[in-house]
Parts: C-alpha cells; sequence; structure tokens
C-alpha cells in the first residue's frame, strides 16, 4: 500500500530528522541541571543560548504558569518562579530578617509585615532554582505555622470542654 | 485511555520533548483533569519545571486547560494528539508533493513549533529557502506567503483561536482574532483511496459531519464495494460513501494481519466467515474444503485470540448444546479495535527495542561522530590525504561493521514504525467513522 520505495526513505529521513532537530529545540526539557560547582570547559562551547529564546504567548496561557521575571543577574537560567497568591517566596536572607523581627514584634504587626515584604519581593533578586524550591517550601512550611497559629489557639480553647484528646 | 496508548505517549513526549514534559503528560493521561499543584505533588516535580512542560504540552497542542466551576485550573491532555507526532513526516513529505519544497518547510516549521503566526512562518521558511538556493529575496517572500495561504485552505493549516483573558487563569470563548495564529490541523495524509474524488483532503479532515452528509442509504452484503454511486435524482452527482470505503479498507487490512499471523488457510476460512457472515463449523469445512480437524484447529485459534466470534442460537428453550446452532461469524468493529491496541503496543515494542539498539551502542556512535566531526574540521582546514586516512581508520573494520548493522537496524525499526502507523490510520479511521454512524440511528 505504501507504494515505490522513494517514498519510504524520504519519509524514514524526515523521521530521523525530526527527531534529532527536537532535542536542540528550546521545547526540549531535559532532566534538572544540577549546580556546577565547577565551571565546566566544555560548557564554554555547548549552545545553550537556542535553549532558553522560547517565550510562549502568554495571552493563550493561563496565568499561573506565568514566571515572575528575575532580575537579570544568571542570564542562563530561565525566569521560572511560581507565584503562590498570598505567601511570596524569600531568600534565606530574608527568611531570617524575618524570624528576627517576628521575635520583637506582636503578631498583630505580622500582616503589615506580609505586605511589606510583598512590595520588596517583586524586587529581589533569587538564586538558583534548587534554593527557590526550598525556599519556597520553607516559606509555605512557615506560612502554615503562621496561618494556623490562631487556628491552633481556637482549636485549643474550644477543646477544653471536652478534654477527651491528648492536646499538644 | 488504554494502556497502550499511553505508553505510547509517554515514549513520544520522551523522545521529542524530554522526560519532564514526558512525566507531566503521562501522568495527565493516567489521571483525567488535574489542576497544577496536584500535577506538581502527585508527580513530585519541581513546581516551576511542570509549570514549563505544561507550557509546552499546550503550545503544541496537546494539552488545554479550562476553568473548574471552583475556579481554580485544570489540565488535561489530548492522547490522540500526542500518537499523531508518529505521522508528522508524513504531513510533511504530502506538502511536499502537494506544494513544493515551500509547503515542505512551512508544515515541518509549524510542526516543530506548534504555534506559529503567520508572518514568523513565512519569514523563516523564506530564510531557510534563500539559504539553499541563491535566488531573489522579494520573490521567495511572497512565493512563500502564497504557498501558505493555498495550505490554509486546503486545511492542512489552520487559524487557532483566541483566547480572552480573565484574572485569575484562563479565557472564555475562543473568537477570531485578526492576527493570524495558526497551528497544524490533525489531519489525514494523501489517502490511499483512488476511488475518491477530487478534493479528497478535505474531505478527510477530521470532523465526521463531512462524511456523514455523503453517506447512501444502509449498506447490504453485496454492496459493500460500492463506495461511488449517483445522488438522488438529479442524475448528475457522484458521491463517495467513505464510511464504506474505510470498512473496506478495514476489512483488507483485518484479512492481511490474519494471513501474517495464522498462515493463508486460515486466512482463506476468514475470508469466507466475512463473505457468508454466519457459518456452522461443518459448513467452514466444506467451503474451504479443509480437513474438519485442522479447520477446528484454526478456528479455535482465531476464536482465542477474538480475530472471529461465536454466537449460539438455540433450536430449543432449553440451551442444550446438542440442539443449539453454533455459528462464527467476524464483528469487524471489535476486531478491529483489538488490532488496533496491538498496533499501539507494536510501536512501543519497536521504539524500546531502537533506543535499546542506540544505547547498547552509544559507546561506538559517538566514537564515530567524533572522528566524522574531526574528518569534517581537517578537510575544511585542507589536510593531507594520508592524515585524513589515518583518522578514518581509527575505526576498526569490524567496528565499522558493527556501525553499519546499527544503522541497518535503526533504518529497519523507523520504517515498521512508520508502517504501522499506516495501519493505525486505517482503523482509526474506520473506528472513529463508524462510532459517528452509530450515532445517527438514535438522533433520530
Amino acid at each position: 500500500m505504501t507504494g515505490q520505495g522513494e517514498d519510504v526513505n524520504y519519509i524514514l529521513a524526515l523521521k530521523q530528522e525530526l527527531r534529532g532537530a527536537c532535542k536542540k529545540l528550546p521545547y526540549y526539557i531535559d532532566h534538572v541541571v544540577t549546580k556546577k560547582d565547577v565551571e565546566r570547559y566544555a560548557n564554554k562551547y555547548q549552545e545553550n543560548d537556542c535553549k532558553k529564546d522560547w517565550i510562549p504567548d502568554w495571552r493563550r496561557l493561563p496565568r499561573e504558569l506565568k514566571p515572575r521575571i528575575k532580575r537579570i543577574k544568571k542570564t542562563n537560567t530561565a525566569p521560572m518562579v511560581s507565584q503562590p497568591k498570598k505567601p511570596q517566596t524569600v531568600t534565606n536572607e530574608e527568611v531570617i530578617q524575618k524570624l528576627e523581627v517576628l521575635e520583637k514584634k506582636d503578631s498583630e504587626h505580622k500582616s503589615d509585615e506580609e505586605t511589606e515584604e510583598k512590595e520588596k519581593n517583586k524586587d529581589d533578586e533569587e538564586d538558583e532554582v534548587a534554593e527557590e524550591e526550598y525556599d519556597e517550601e520553607e516559606c509555605e512550611e512557615e506560612n502554615d505555622y503562621i496561618a494556623s497559629y490562631f487556628d491552633d489557639g481556637d482549636n485549643y480553647e474550644a477543646s477544653d470542654d471536652n478534654m477527651d484528646e491528648a492536646t499538644y | 485511555m488504554t494502556h497502550f496508548e499511553t505508553q505510547i505517549c509517554s515514549c513520544l513526549l520522551q523522545a521529542h520533548y524530554g522526560e519532564i514534559v514526558a512525566k507531566v503528560g503521562t501522568h495527565l493521561i493516567r489521571t483525567g483533569c488535574q489542576p497544577l499543584r496536584l500535577i506538581a505533588n502527585d508527580t513530585e516535580t519541581p513546581i516551576d519545571q511542570v509549570k514549563k512542560a505544561l507550557c509546552v504540552l499546550i503550545h503544541h497542542n496537546f494539552a488545554s486547560y479550562h476553568v473548574h466551576k471552583r475556579g481554580f485550573v485544570e489540565y488535561e491532555v489530548h492522547c490522540a494528539h500526542i500518537i499523531r507526532i508518529l505521522r508528522y513526516p508524513r504531513y510533511i513529505y504530502s506538502a511536499k508533493t502537494l506544494y513544493g519544497d515551500t509547503g515542505e518547510l512551512i508544515v515541518e516549521e509549524l510542526l516543530q513549533n506548534g504555534k506559529m503566526t503567520m508572518s514568523a512562518v513565512v519569514k523563516k521558511v523564506a530564510d531557510r529557502l534563500r539559504e539553499t538556493m541563491e535566488d531573489n529575496k522579494t520573490r521567495e517572500h511572497s512565493e512563500t506567503s502564497n504557498t501558505f495561504v493555498r495550505l490554509v485552505q486546503t486545511h492542512f493549516l489552520q487559524k487557532c483561536g483566541l483566547v480572552s483573558e480573565s484574572v485569575t487563569a484562563e479565557g472564555s470563548q475562543p473568537s477570531r482574532a485578526p492576527t493570524l495564529i495558526t497551528d497544524e490541523k490533525e489531519m489525514y495524509t494523501v489517502p490511499n483511496l483512488s476511488v475518491v474524488a477530487q478534493g479528497k483532503r478535505r474531505r478527510m479532515s477530521e470532523d465526521g459531519t463531512e462524511p456523514k452528509s455523503k453517506r447512501s442509504k444502509p449498506e447490504h452484503s453485496d454492496q459493500e464495494m460500492e463506495f461511488v454511486g449517483k445522488s438522488g435524482d438529479s442524475g448528475g452527482g457522484i458521491i463517495t460513501d467513505l464510511h464504506r470505503a474505510l470498512a473496506s479498507l478495514a476489512r483488507a487490512t483485518v484479512e492481511s494481519v490474519v494471513q501474517e499471523r495464522f498462515g493463508s488457510r486460515s486466512a482463506r476460512i476468514f475470508r469466507l466467515l466475512l463473505r457468508k457472515r454466519h457459518l456452522e463449523q461443518k459448513q467452514v469445512e466444506d467451503f474451504a474444503m479443509i480437513p474438519a480437524k485442522e479447520a477446528k484447529e484454526m478456528m479455535y485459534r482465531m476464536l482465542s485470540e477474538n480475530y472471529i466470534s461465536l454466537q449460539e442460537i438455540p433450536k430449543t428453550p432449553d440451551h442444550a448444546p446438542s440442539r443449539t446452532f453454533y455459528l462464527y461469524t467476524v464483528n469487524l468493529l471489535p476486531t478491529a479495535r483489538m488490532i488496533l491496541q496491538r498496533c499501539y503496543k507494536t510501536v512501543v515494542n519497536l521504539i524500546n527495542r531502537r533506543e535499546y539498539e542506540t544505547r547498547e551502542n552509544k559507546r561506538l556512535l559517538e566514537k564515530s561522530q567524533r572522528i566524522e566531526a574531526i574528518m569534517a574540521s581537517m578537510q575544511a582546514t585542507g589536510a593531507e590525504e594520508q592524515q585524513l586516512q589515518e583518522i578514518e581508520e581509527m575505526i576498526t573494520a569490524p567496528e565499522q561493521q558493527q556501525l553499519e548493522t546499527l544503522k541497518h537496524n535503526v533504518n529497519m525499526l523507523d520504517s515498521s514504525e512508520n508502517q504501522v502507523d499506516e495501519t493505525i490510520f486505517i482503523l482509526e479511521s474506520y473506528i472513529n467513522t463508524t462510532r459517528i454512524e452509530k450515532e445517527v440511528p438514535s438522533k433520530r
């Protein structure tokens, strides 16, 4: 049914060419690149530029997929930072800062801090991807802690009547 | 999605878009719809990588999103579109035969890039054409534009609808926008049907409405081969019954599968059953002129693999076996479905085997590529004949032989994939049009 051998060979060649070309396009996402401890000689001669060139048409995609634009400190890594609604990603220094501040101030001032940090974070430099992930989790944990701080307190007082369950 | 469909998608996504996209895509095939966070959690992938992967999937029309009524965005993947990757070379080739090199490059660019604006495509293709030949630049642009327009008119390419963005996530209704953004439509390739009249490509387009309108009255067994007929009383028109044509093709495909798998005598029995619809064991033996014992064996074998089926017709109310007719028959639709699944499995096996072969010989392949690169650079800088020969001899003769064998095997496996895809095309077309036909009576 296929017909002549010419067709078959040409289609075969096309197929193999497509497969090879795909790997060089920016749509090909490799496994997570491990942090470079030493700058490898080979990396200088590898073309990584084309991989980061693709910018999707954001009009056609949900906003949640859009990364936050980093300040151009590292031109190699693509700007891909998640943007959660309430909690913001913070760097390590800021986390420590935040902790210190929270220790000193009352819990009532916390919301002010958060809004200040929100504005601050929009201009912040970010570390590499791995650290961002770490920060995000840490930040979320922190915010979970903060968010449930009052909740736990409420439940604690409420369950005073029952006294059935063990309290923390 | 079936197990094999999922596997095929996983293989194809991995080969063309990398491990992360494959992981996210496969996960969504298995789970159906999911929001972003859930995908990241379930696949244990960092969320920014999931985002990238989703962007790639949506951009290439493998995935889409919608807003759940509770306000968050859900993503889903379209398996059939991913499996269509197997057919990309054929699309490019048919564009080439109809619209020349320009058409070929346009289709290739769009297939590789998912969606592009017309201006971007025309520019890129014109540049590529200009590189290969020393031609007048302005002429190439207009020629490319014209070819592009013709491709759109004949439905090789299709404009994407524009979505309006709302605050949280996606947009509502897609509407046609003046700015052209086009993508490759999932289309059928140059059909093997020679009976179909001109404009066949349009008829073979994805939407099932066209075949419906052209269908003639319900078929009788002796009208199986008639798929070109007169329309109505006007006398002048010729219609093509696509569904019947597809059924006929599917039948031929299944027959040849039976032949290859069970032998020519079983194929004879199979064709007999196709023609006579329902036959008893004894009748089969007589008509096919095959001894009883062998006939029984062949038929039970085909029965066990679901190529033929058995129907009981009781003569008495108590369904006693001695007073019941047992008729063998062929149900084309379920058989076609079963063979289609086998095709998917075959493709998975072919891909795995090819990748295995490549992996096993990776060291040798890399060595040969390095040597080629060295030779190319040496030739460019003008090296002596003897030096080139020395480099060539770095690959020993047995290694050369190994490379040749590897290349031969890989080519064979690749061609086989293409051929199986052809079978997939026929069977899928038949199954999908049959489904449409079955829906019509209920609507009446």
